[in-house]
């Protein structure tokens, strides 16, 4: 297994420019997962680092040794394909032992390295079978298979849960968990599932329009978001935001001067800023020790809680999550109060300002 | 939906146009009643489905049963009915031989020589046309500058008539053509194509590669971009070299185009005519003699016009198509299953 080095990539389709300046350290044996929306580069960033895509700028290097301009074979990695990309034609053994035989290993040696893999993914008694006779998941579990079994240096895998269904989906990400767990191995992880990113990774790399906007543990970017986007990317329902200015007493007061709501204590911030308040840190209240009242314009129950959304006096959106079943009706006016020690508080900028 | 994506404009109602439309389908309204009345619901498929089977039957499969009763019967008449039945006298003499290796030792020299000549044309077009189809479709899937104009160039002679086409390499290959100009040039000798037996047979093998190569180029290069790129990346990723990629990637993926492809290719080679006929004739000699032209001689071109034996002749090619045409069809549906 090995670390990685990613400085200054660069990489650019004709005009359009896919990611921009990227530098990134991974250290051995480390779960990485780069998330971000859809066309922010986290893909191509994956397949930079395979050698599929060449860096417009910037190196690669692995282990220490610059791979930058070396054809993907030759970099040592394996990577599982969101389509799997399984040969059709070839069983699931073949499948397995294909990259094996491209490497001249001797036949009792590939025999073992696929039955070993085999044992561990719970892929035996499917070993004669050709893909198409699988199901999904056990599909993705042959893919996964095909990348174990060259003990690589790095393994990448590129959005695999999502041809998933959601229960597969569960099932498979504690597999994932419990693989990385077992061998140990440098791992890079592709979603757009802030789940998956959450529940497997060391660090998460939050990635948007090209650019790293923050790298740290889950609880890092769920606690410490370093700008807006990342604030509103991490967490579901998103962060509420709300705009205004910090007033003369020290405390956020909307445009329209309707909402006058605390700042996080030991904040100096002065101008204008934004307060981001998760849901689940936002709670109904006596009117007495409300912060602001909100609107309710729809409440989802999901059973264990309720989500309730609903606007402030100025009209901003606010969502906040409720442990009870009903919490309220649609059209009723309800106090609120913010936890004080949740407030993030974000410059004219967006950047986080930190107390 | 209309291209411009809003929805298609309905004709007004009480308008002209939609008055006429009604006017006109309610002509055939109680025709189609009394029909339907006559053979019930179910029947009504057949009815529609009459005047096509009419036309197959009146352009082919009469054509066949008046081929196959011509075979069984004699004379030089081209009536039926005042043709002497003589059973299975044509097939016998097609197929009396004293080797069927030796044309010369069977007593219709001239259609064993077309069979030769036949399964030689067609043995060497399968090879050349399958190699230069696939290699082209591989260097067409390849993302190389003017990739649209190659396709257009290589798919351009299928579009011209197989007379043209012949005319085109003999204006070429002729003596004082194209070819032996630049021979010539060159300080070369002329060389006479259409004289020499191997050149005569390698030219039209040759041609007919050049004049549909294209279309089968495309049916594998619709086959090589139905392979997902994915898996070619897997195949990068895992170590494997072109030619590893190529046998045993690539190869098994298209391998239900590739015998489409080789069916095909097969039967045109049987049925080989127009293109021969008029690039050497036949020649030199009887060296390009197809089976279809000893047919097409037989019966309307020699002084003794035998129909009988060029009936014959052409139920014996015609079940050999029938069989490969089979034979295609399985396959299809085994590709399509």
């Amino acid at each position: 297994m090995a670390g990685l080095v990613l400085k200054g990539i660069g990489k650019s389709f004709g005009p359009v420019e896919v990611l921009r300046g990227i530098d990134l350290d991974v250290a051995d044996g480390e779960f990485v997962v780069f998330v971000g929306p859809s066309g922010c580069g986290k893909s191509t960033l994956l397949r930079v680092i395979a050698g599929l895509e060449e860096v417009t700028s910037g190196s690669i290097r692995i282990d220490g040794q610059d791979v930058t301009t070396e054809r993907a074979a030759e970099r040592g990695l394996a990577m599982v394909f969101q389509s799997y990309a399984l040969y059709p034609h070839m069983s699931v053994y073949r499948n397995i032992a294909f990259a094996l035989e491209n490497m001249r290993l001797p036949r009792e040696e590939i025999d073992a390295r696929v039955r070993r893999a085999a044992t561990m993914l719970r892929l035996t008694e499917y070993l004669d079978r050709k893909p198409g006779a699988l199901s999904g998941g056990q599909r993705q579990r042959v893919a996964i298979g095909r990348a174990v079994v060259r003990d690589p240096k790095i393994f990448l895998f590129d959005e695999p849960l999502s041809n998933l269904d959601a229960e597969l989906r569960v099932a498979t990400r504690k597999e994932l968990a419990g693989l990385h767990a077992e061998i140990g191995g440098t791992m890079i992880y592709v979603t757009h599932d802030q789940v998956e990113a959450m529940t497997l990774a060391n660090r998460i790399v939050v990635l948007n329009k090209g650019r790293i906007e923050q790298v740290g543990t889950p609880l890092d970017l769920y606690n410490r978001p370093a700008n807006l986007f990342v604030a509103g990317f991490i967490g579901s329902p998103r962060m509420n935001f709300i705009r205004g200015q910090v007033g003369p007493e020290g405390r956020l007061v909307t445009p329209d001067g309707k909402v006058n709501l605390p700042l996080p204590p030991g904040s100096a911030a002065t101008g204008e800023v934004t307060i981001g308040i998760r849901p689940e840190h936002v709670a109904p209240c006596s009117p007495a020790e409300a912060d602001a009242r909100i609107a309710v314009e729809l409440v989802e129950q999901l059973g264990s809680e309720s989500y309730l959304y609903g606007t402030l006096a100025d009209g901003t959106a606010l969502t906040l999550r409720s442990p009870l079943e009903d919490p309220a009706r649609r059209g009723e006016e309800m106090p609120v109060r913010f936890d004080p020690a949740r407030l993030h508080l974000f410059d004219a900028a967006g950047l986080a300002i930190r107390p | 939906m209309s291209a411009n994506g809003s929805p298609p404009r309905a004709i007004p109602r009480d308008s002209f146009a939609s008055r006429l439309i009604e006017a006109v389908a309610g002509l055939a309204d109680r025709p189609m009643a009394w029909i339907q009345h006559a053979v019930g619901g179910r029947g009504m498929a057949y009815v529609f489905l009459a005047p096509n089977i009419l036309f197959f039957g009146l352009f082919v499969f009469l054509p066949i049963g008046i081929n196959m009763a011509m075979s069984l019967t004699g004379g030089t008449n081209l009536f039926l009915s005042e043709r002497p039945f003589v059973g299975g006298d044509h097939y016998r003499a097609l197929m009396q031989c004293g080797s069927y290796l030796d044309p010369a030792s069977c007593r219709e020299d001239h259609f064993w020589k077309g069979v030769s000549n036949t399964l030689k044309f067609t043995l060497f077009q399968m090879v050349a046309m399958v190699g230069t189809a696939l290699v082209t479709a591989l260097v067409l899937n390849r993302k190389i500058r003017g990739r649209g104009f190659f396709r257009a160039v290589y798919f351009f002679p299928v579009l011209l008539s197989p007379v043209v086409v012949a005319l085109i390499w003999k204006w070429i290959l002729q003596r004082d053509g194209l070819l032996n100009g630049a021979i010539t040039l060159a300080g070369g000798e002329k060389i006479l194509f259409f004289v020499e037996p191997g050149w005569a047979m390698f030219w039209a093998v040759f041609v007919s590669v050049w004049a549909h190569m294209g279309f089968y180029t495309l049916i594998l290069l619709a086959g090589l971009q139905a392979i997902p790129a994915d898996l070619y990346e897997a195949a990068e990723m895992d170590g494997t070299k072109p030619m590893r990629v190529l046998t045993r990637i690539t190869l098994p993926l298209l391998w239900p185009n590739l015998v489409v492809v080789l069916v095909l290719v097969l039967i045109k080679a049987v049925q080989t005519f127009d293109e021969v006929f008029v690039l050497t004739g036949g020649g030199p000699g009887t060296a390009t003699l197809m089976v279809v032209q000893y047919i097409y001689e037989t019966a309307f071109a020699n002084q003794v016009q035998n129909f009988g034996l060029a009936a014959a002749a052409s139920m014996l090619l015609g079940s050999l198509l029938f069989a490969l045409t089979m034979l295609q069809l399985w396959i299809a549906r085994r590709k399509a299953a």
